[in-house]
Formats: structure tokens, sequence, C-alpha cells
């Protein structure tokens, strides 16, 4: 017999939507990090009133709960630490509301971050956040984590997009702030539930900014020889204060398995290629790309060509979006992270990055968002070997540390999850902490919400979690 | 009011000195927050002293409210409590700036007019051209949240600023986000503190990524007939592929404000005016000119002017200033800030210059096409209307915007304080956030130290 607590979601939500054989569960224990956890029953709601009511349901039992959208976040948001129910939003799936006139959007969670963009091109509009995943990601998703993608480097991340949000609170309560107006008045609470990794609020509606399509865009691949003429081109078009839309580093090791996979026309003997992206007025663009050229050129770029046409263009960013599931052709695992610094302090980090690769004997490669020094240096592993799996933790430890000393931070865009959370006091003090504490305490008092993430669970620092078993699976990013 | 005893300036001059405690004369006169005067200001050096100052105000149960040049003590409804002054002025340095990376670190004492001078040496800015700017500071600029015209492309406080550095209600030192571009590490709690007037937390550091100036800009004037051929046009630009640096709209009580003066001598201050400016190389701003007339033209624009580099730094500097023009000119009148759809912005107008008439006031709004009004209600010094009279009219103004087809939040910026009898006038009917407004002020200041009943649902 099923135990009360499926037997009442059952009831509340109909058979379709409950999920508990531990078949069904399988699915469900990971995502797009190398974590696992297992819940205890999956639900998928239709709408805020289900949602408040799981949640009701979950506090009589005392059961944590997991929001998740396409379950492709890389820091382990959306896995169940602690068990309990996880809540999946892909039923929720419906664009309410396109506002053309007013360049907003009202969303359900599980709208795929893509599928917005395309419901309207037709009207020369876009969502601009474009994580690698947009394919697949859910904007709920992209709203917990606040997601970031390569175009963010012009355009911001999530929390820049959305103005308004409809929430179940902890306790069931369904709240909104903010609205469709640029302005609310009031504290800023959009600010801070955007990128709050589902721990204070469970969002079931999101209001966002649209975007107009610019009139030009040129694409340029620069090709270098060495790593060093590469960052010193991305610290010269910082320095220069050229504004490109993206720009974006492959270096040699990545491009190849890349090449390999996508076909996308990066040269397999070369150290490294940027892809960098000018958008707007047709004037601007051509002059920042001759601007861009030049930079490129002065830096010894062997080669700096243009995308022809939509279809090279499209072509290029393939190779780029596709990246981490190239990598899977040639390593069976791999763990990637997200750290920032200051720009101009490429250069140096990548040799750093190159020494760590070596101390450690592992194969680590870049591909990342070089306009906004935001780093994704992936290792290579293998899950069975685990005396390689410590060497990669010790690796992905020295990086982040780097980053941490030269002024940066711990994630760009990926999020904390459960992944960093003992990381946190590399950046933060107890004091700094303590109050994060006290806000997520104020808004999921009995810790339910998504528990284990964010904030370090114990007194101990400065560890990245090791897993115990690192899932095999395919990751797409 | 508890004011603090010949014992609590002892102490509050132990911790910063003798110096820097002032305990009477015009300075006290000038920290005046709608009525309510400190019974002592103290000008800390950093942080460590903010800190031990709230510690002690914790503990002794005083009330601290932050100021930087006190241009922005007005905004938000009249404190509850008052007794310190907590004067930032003396944390007035550039901490970190890097050019080449486009970031900055500052102090909340630092002048905006100030910074925007340093920056300007490295051919930088950022872009706040928000009023009071010859005195506004950092820290004020951001716990109000000023508007600056330029929120058209750059966005605002809210959109450019990478962390903070602070001390909460219990004097504790904390902070949030970092100095890099991109950052997600951590609750963004920094958000929370912009526009907050002070009632969380005393900001010690922003940190901001700065911008490249543009290589050329151009401003130009249209003049319309109609606020729905200005708004229509407006519209046009936003679903152009152009993307001016600013879109303002004029009414024509605006425009007598801003127009007047030899420099604005060839702009019809009688009209509905739209006035744009466009930034980047010389051949973008010359296609800007070139369509922007196009499209004024096809809206039935009565004229559509070019301006040059002195009439640009005239009426750049007028909107800018926009709600000291209107204060200047009549110091009692009140002016609203309203976050509002741009497809609803010539209803609702229009439904405030109904009330405006009903209740013999001059309404004069200034509006950011991208999404804010700023509705000023002027009234004459010899005024007679009844305040019961000015009350309903305030009250009708969060009606008019709450109506769900205008779907517009409203707060009363600047207003006499006589008038500011209690939350609701400045900040409208309680909402349901509010509540979790007050979860964050508990988290924050459970003490209730910093700038009670300041701000929205009595925080």
């Amino acid at each position: 017999m099923q135990p009360q607590l499926i037997r009442e979601l059952i009831a509340l939500l109909g058979p379709q939507a409950v999920l508990s054989a531990p078949e069904d569960l399988l699915l469900y224990e990971y995502d797009g990090s190398v974590e696992l956890g297992s819940p205890r029953c999956i639900v998928f709601p239709t709408n805020a009133r289900d949602v408040s009511e799981i949640v009701r349901l979950a506090n009589r039992y005392e059961t944590p709960i997991v929001g998740r959208g396409a379950g492709t976040g890389l820091s382990g948001g959306a896995i169940a630490r602690n068990g309990g129910i996880v809540i999946t939003f892909s039923r929720m799936n419906r664009i309410l509301e396109i506002d053309a006139a007013n360049l907003r959007a009202v969303v359900q969670p599980g709208v795929v971050n893509l599928d917005l963009s395309r419901a309207v091109e037709h009207l020369g509009l876009y969502f601009a956040p474009d994580p690698s995943s947009q394919k697949s990601c859910t904007i709920g998703g992209n709203v917990s984590e606040n997601s970031g993608g390569p175009h963010t480097l012009a355009y911001g991340v999530t929390v820049n997009h959305v103005t308004g949000l409809e929430m179940v609170l902890p306790d069931g309560e369904i709240v909104r702030i903010g609205g469709k107006c640029i302005e609310s008045s009031g504290y800023d609470l959009c600010g801070l539930f955007v990128g709050s990794e589902g721990t204070l609020a469970l969002v079931t509606e999101i209001t966002v900014r649209l975007m107009r399509k610019p009139e030009a865009v040129k694409t340029l691949l620069a090709v270098y020889d060495t790593l060093d003429d590469t960052t010193e081109s991305v610290v010269e078009i910082t320095v220069r204060a050229i504004t490109p839309a993206a720009c974006e580093m492959l270096d040699g090791f990545t491009l190849r398995a890349v090449e390999d996979y996508v076909h996308a026309g990066f040269p397999k003997d070369c150290a490294a290629v940027l892809l960098i992206e000018v958008e707007g007025l047709t004037e601007a663009v051509e002059a920042q790309a001759a601007e861009i050229t030049d930079v490129c050129r002065q830096n010894r770029a062997r080669e700096v060509r243009a995308a022809r046409n939509n279809e090279e263009r499209n072509l290029l960013w393939r190779g780029r979006k596709e990246a981490f599931g190239a990598m899977g052709r040639i390593s069976p695992m791999y763990y990637v992270q997200d750290g920032v610094i200051p720009r101009t302090r490429l250069p140096e980090t990548l040799r750093r990055i190159e020494e760590i690769s070596r101390k450690y004997d592992l194969q680590i490669g870049n591909i990342f968002h070089a306009g906004d020094g935001n780093l994704h240096p992936l290792i290579l592993f293998d899950e069975r070997d685990r005396e390689q799996f410590a060497r990669v933790v010790a690796a992905g430890g020295e990086i982040m540390r780097h980053c941490v000393a030269v002024g940066g931070a711990l994630t760009g865009e990926h999020g904390i999850g459960m992944e960093k959370n003992e990381l946190m006091s590399l950046i933060f003090t107890p004091d700094d902490l303590a109050l994060m504490e006290r806000v997520r305490a104020e808004f999921n008092p009995a810790g339910r919400l998504n528990p284990g993430k964010v904030l370090p669970m114990g007194k101990a620092c400065g560890e990245i979690r090791v897993p115990r078993t690192p899932a095999s699976v395919t990751i797409s990013t | 009011m508890n004011r603090p005893a010949q014992a609590s300036f002892t102490r509050l001059e132990e911790i910063i000195g003798v110096a820097h405690v002032v305990t009477n004369g015009a300075e006290i006169t000038a920290r005046e927050v709608c009525g309510a005067r400190p019974a002592v200001i103290v000008k800390p050096a950093d942080a460590a002293e903010i800190a031990e100052i709230l510690r002690f105000a914790a503990a002794e149960r005083l009330a601290v409210i932050p100021t930087g040049s006190g241009t922005k003590l007005g905004i938000g409804s009249p404190p509850a409590r008052y007794d310190i002054a907590l004067d930032l002025s003396r944390m007035n340095r550039v901490l970190a700036y890097d050019p080449h990376d486009l970031t900055l670190g500052v102090e909340p004492g630092v002048r905006i007019e100030d910074l925007l001078r340093t920056l300007a040496e490295k051919k930088q800015f950022v872009p706040l051209v928000v009023p009071f700017s010859d005195r506004a500071t950092i820290g004020g600029i951001v716990a109000a949240n000023s508007s600056s015209p330029l929120r058209h492309a750059y966005g605002a406080v809210r959109d450019f600023c990478l962390g903070m550095e602070f001390v909460t209600g219990e004097g504790v030192q904390a902070k949030s986000g970092g100095r890099v571009v991109k950052n997600v590490t951590g609750y963004d709690l920094h958000k929370l503190l912009i526009g907050s007037l002070g009632t969380l937390a005393v900001i010690t550091r922003v940190n901001f990524r700065t911008f490249p100036m543009p290589q050329a800009e151009g401003t130009f004037v249209a003049s319309f007939s109609s606020p729905e051929a200005a708004f229509k046009f407006c519209g046009a630009i936003s679903h152009s592929v152009l993307t001016p640096q600013m879109v303002e709209v004029a009414d024509p009580g605006a425009g007598r404000l801003i127009f007047s003066g030899e420099a604005a001598a060839r702009i019809i201050p009688m009209q509905w005016s739209v006035v744009l400016s466009a930034a980047g190389q010389p051949s973008v701003v010359e296609r800007y000119a070139r369509e922007l007339g196009h499209m004024a033209g096809a809206a039935n624009a009565t004229n559509f002017l070019p301006i040059g580099d002195i009439e640009q730094h005239f009426v750049f500097s007028r909107i800018q200033e926009f709600p000291r023009l209107v204060l200047d000119a009549a110091p009692d009148s009140f002016i609203f800030r309203i976050g509002v759809l741009p497809t609803r912005m010539p209803f609702l107008l229009k439904e405030l210059n109904e009330v405006a008439g009903q209740h013999r006031a001059v309404l004069a709004t200034l509006t950011r096409a991208s999404g804010i009004v700023f509705a000023a209600f002027v009234t004459d010094a010899g005024s007679t209307t009844p305040t019961g009279a000015i009350a309903n009219a305030l009250k009708e103004v969060f009606r008019v915007c709450a109506l769900p087809e205008n779907g517009a939040q409203a707060m009363l910026e600047w207003g006499p304080t006589e008038m500011k009898t209690s939350a609701e006038v400045v900040w409208g009917q309680s909402r349901l956030d509010f509540e979790l407004m007050h979860r964050v002020k508990k988290s924050f200041d459970p003490h209730n130290v910093l700038a009670p009943g300041r701000f929205a649902g009595g925080i």
C-alpha cells in the first residue's frame, strides 16, 4: 500500500500527476551537475493553487520540497538533497500573455527559454538571457539560478529582465511582487528572489522584459597560435571600452573536440579562438567590427573572419553552445566550473589553469564567456577512477581559490547550489553568511524549501563537495 | 521623542572623537527629516565606527537616519523617531577604480559630481544623471534610487551596481555581490538597499561597473500638440531598431519649467515636448537625426529641432533637476513618482490632469518613456485649498494608479511635511507584498534602529 503522503498527493492532483515508483524516481535523482539525491516522489502541478496545496501538505508531513524545471542546472539546485517532494514545473508551461506594445511577456515557470524567443520572433522580439541550455532549460529555472549566457555581456543576467513574480511561499501563501511596470515602490523584492535558487519561494508566474532584435549582427572568429595572444586580445577589447554583445573563448583542446562533432569551421591546429559578436545599428556594427578586427590582428591573431551569412553564424554558435555535449564524446565525465575574475586578470588566470592542469595531471578544457571574465574550465575525468576524481576535486578547488584571490567570485551564472555552498566562506565572512541565513530563515523558517543549498551547512569551510558516487550521465548544457 | 541624555553624547564622542559629534547649530536644522530634528549629528570615518554607533543606538533604543549631503531627506514618510543623524560625508574616497576592467568601488559620501569628474579623465562615466547633481552623494543616490533619464539605455542602479558593503541595524558589517561584472554568488542582499531610504542598513561601499563615454551625442526636441501624438512617437521609437539613450516627455506644465531661459528660446514650451538623446559614433548620431526627424513628422510633430551643445547642456540639466525646478518654483508642490506601462501613459496623464483640475492644482509631468512618470501637482504659495481637499487629491492619485487597467505603482516623493500624516499618504494603501518587506526589515534591523517609519507599510 502507498504511504499516506503519496495517497494524499494523488487525491490532490490525480494519479497522472504523481510519480513514486523507484524506476520513475531514478530519472529525478540528478540534474546537469555531478550531484545526486533521491526524492520520495515527483509531482506535476498545473497552477499556483496546486503548488500551494502541495506545500501545505508537505508542511503537515514535515517533508522537504524542491522545485525543478528541466533539470539542466549545473550546481545541483534541483536535487532533492534531503529527499522529499520534487515539484516539477513541466506542466506549467504556458505563455500567458505577450504584450508586445509594452515589451513584456507573462509566462509560467515551465516555459522553455528558447520557446519564448520563438513565440515572439514574428514580432521582431526576443528574450535576452541565453544560457547554452536554452533549448531545454526553463524560465523558472533561469529565475531561480539567475542564469546568464553569452549575451549577458551586453544585456545582463536574468534579474535584469524580470519585472514581476508570482510565488508560493513556504507556508503555502501565494503572493505577487513587482509587476509589469519597470519599477515598483518599496524594496526590490524581485532583486532578492531572482537568484535565490529556490530557497525562499517557489515561483509560479514570471513577468519578463522582451527586447527588440537588433538591425545588424556581425559574428567574428579570431584564430590564435598562442593562448596569451588570445587573452591579451580580450583585455585590450575591454580596455578600449569596445562593447561587443558577446565575446567567447574556446581553447585548442576544446575546439578540436567540438570541431570533430559539430564541424563549425574552427581550425583544428590553433591554440584558441575568440567568437565575438557585435550588434546594433548597421553603422555601429561595422565600425565596432573593424575596431575589434584591428585589436585581434595587433595581438597576432592568425586570422580574423566574419560569418558571411546566418548559416555560418548559426554554425559558429552551435560550435559554442554544443561544446559541452562534444566533451561527452572524448571523456566519460567532466566537471565544469563557473568562477569569475576581473577581466584584466585573464592572461595570468589561464596560465594558472594550465599549471594546475599539469600539477594534477588532468586534462582541462577552457570554453567560456571571456568578455565578462566568467570562466568555465572543464576538468575531464573517469568516474570509475576514484584516485583521479580526488585530483579533480583538488584542482577545482585550486582554480576557485585563484579566482577569489584575484578579486573574483565563485559563480557567474550557474549558482551555488549544493556544489559550492561549503565554499561560500572563501568570499563571505561569518557575519555576511549569518545575514543571508537570517533572510532565508525569515522566508523559509523550517528550512523545508530546497534544504542544503546556497549557504554552508556546517562550520567546516572551504571545500568543494565531493559526491560519493558521481552519476554517469550525459550532460548537455 | 526619547532624547539622548548627555551620557549618550559622551559615549558617541568616545566612539568617533569630539570633533565629529555636533549637537547644535544650523547643521542640526539642515538634517531635519519631515520636521523632525536629530539631537545629535555624528560623522564617522569608517564602517567600524558606524558599527559601533549602531550597536550603541540599538542598545539605547535610539533611532538613526543615515545622510550624505541631505538633499533627499524629504523623501519618504515622517520618521516615527529620530535621534541621531549619521552623516557620511567624511567617507568620501574612491576606494578602487580599475578603468581597464571598467569597475569601481566608492564610499557613500563621494559626491556624484566629483566621481563623474574622476571618471571623465579616463573617458568613462556612470549613468547617474540625477537631481541635486552639485551635492548628491553616491550613498544618497543609491538609498533613494534616484532616477536618471539615461535609464532608457543603461538601466537603473540595480542594473549596474555590482555589490555593496554595509552595516546592519544591529551594527554588523556585512556585504553581498562583489566587484566583478557577472556574479550570482549568494543572495543579492544589496539590491534590497537600493531605494530603501536607509531603513535596512548603512551603505559603506558601493561597487559599480563604469561605461565608456560615447564618441558623439546628439539631442533633439520634437514638439506635439497632443499627448497622444507625443506618446505615439515614443511608441514608434520603441518599436524601431533605434535605441536612444534618453526619451523624455514633458507636458506643457513641465515644458514651461524646463525650457525657460535663453538657451532654450527656440523650443515651444506650450506644447508636448519629446526630448531625445542619441549616442555613438558620428555616423550613428547622424542617422538618429535623420530617422527621428522622419518619425516625428509621421507622428504629426509640429516641430523637430536638433539642438546644439549649449542648449543640450542646458536642457539636460533642466531635465535632470526637474524635481528641484518644481520645488524651487513652488515649495509646497507634490511630486509623485509613478511606474507605469508605456501604453497606459496618455490615459494615466489624462486622469491625473482631471485630479489636478478638481483640486485647483496645475499638473506638470516629466515622463521617462521607458516607464516612469514624475507627476508634480504645483500649488501656489498663497493657495487656499483646504487640507482635506488636498488629502483627497493625494488619495485619488493612488486610486487612479491602482486601477487594474493602469496597473501603475506610485509613491509620493516630495510634498509638504504637514500633509504627510501617515505612511499611506506617501506609499499608498497597504499591499500584500508589504508583509514581505517587513520580513526583510526584521532580518536587517530587528530593533528598528534605522529610519523607523520612513518606508512603505510603516517600516
